[in-house]
């Protein structure tokens, strides 16, 4: 122990110095942190908005695309009939000319089926910035109380931020990749005995 | 047993533009007699107080997600012989087979495809 006394008083003293440059460091790197942590609400709201357009913009797209499926729905019925009217007449040419007109609407239907699907990708984005605002709620928890810990703040506002951090902190979503496709699905399925 | 077009399907989906989506589908497959539910305690409410003989789900959803949904339906006497497919992001392995352990009849990853769906539908009313 008494070996042991001065390189201990002296790993103390570096560990002093460590703290006393972090707090230093920290201090100066108050303004910054505390913009930060005032920006991130911000961002997480612009992320809502984007959010919500993208799901107005969506939403406008299908009712315009149902809007041409029925349109296509009645011209295909009302063809279908004229067609068996002219088959009845014996006029076959101007018949299949119509057939052909019902087989490039039958083909449109599959590609505004397509776009309907495709429309998909909102519910994705959605779910994406849902969690990207749970990891801004999270750094922005952290932040505050990094501020508030060391005393960064504006006098008379640490303690009531102190409690204001621990309210914030929330645990962090996982943001985990959705890496696993519908072939790897099936093929687990397969395992299960789906077939 | 092949799917009547008559049946009564619920789309179950906390995300508006989800349920549009599938109940397109459904309807270009021929299925027109589709109702909607926002999460899983609306559906459990819905399906115990009609008739439904199928259910597409998403997984996340807030109140009571989907596999919750799923598992008490089959703990349920009168509604565990509907069969119940997942659709969903939730495309981590470990889902799946919590999926399939909870019983689902099929399982579809988004983003998907009118033939997936299909194919799902075909596989499940064989």
């Amino acid at each position: 122990m008494e070996n042991g006394g001065p390189k201990l008083y002296e790993e103390l003293g570096e560990l002093a110095r460590f703290v006393k440059d972090t707090m230093r460091t920290l201090s100066a790197a108050s303004p910054q942190l505390t913009s930060t942590s005032a920006q991130l609400p911000a961002a997480a709201s612009h992320l809502s908005d984007l959010k919500q357009m993208t799901e107005d913009g969506t939403l406008e797209v299908m009712r315009l695309t149902e809007l041409i499926q029925d349109n296509h729905g009645r011209i295909a019925k009302d063809l279908s009939a004229v067609v068996e009217v002219l088959r009845a007449m014996d006029c076959p040419t101007l018949a299949g000319r119509l057939e052909k007109v019902t087989s490039v609407l039958a083909q449109d239907e599959k590609y505004l089926t397509e776009i309907m699907t495709a429309l998909s990708f909102q519910d994705l984005v959605a779910q994406r910035v849902k969690k990207l605002v749970a990891i801004l709620n999270e750094v922005e928890g952290k932040l505050v109380e990094l501020v508030v810990i060391f005393g960064l703040q504006q006098s008379g506002q640490a303690a009531g931020d102190a409690s204001l951090a621990g309210q914030l902190l929330k645990q962090l979503e996982e943001s985990k990749t959705t890496a696993m496709k519908q072939k790897v699905a099936d093929d687990i399925l397969a395992q299960f005995g789906f077939k | 047993m092949p799917a009547d077009p008559s049946m009564k399907i619920l789309v179950v989906d906390d995300m508006v533009t989800m349920r549009r989506i599938v109940k397109n589908i459904l309807k270009q497959l021929g299925f027109g007699n589709v109702d909607e539910a926002e999460n899983g305690q609306e559906a459990l409410q819905k399906l115990r107080a009609d008739t439904f003989g199928f259910v597409v789900s998403d997984w996340n959803m807030p109140v009571m997600t989907g596999i919750d949904m799923l598992r008490a339906i089959r703990a349920d006497e009168k509604l565990k012989a509907i069969p119940v497919l997942m659709v969903t992001a939730e495309a981590q392995q470990s889902n799946l087979i919590e999926a399939v352990q909870a019983g689902v009849s099929n399982y579809i990853v988004k983003p998907f495809t009118a033939e997936t769906m299909q194919e799902k539908l075909g596989k499940i009313f064989k």
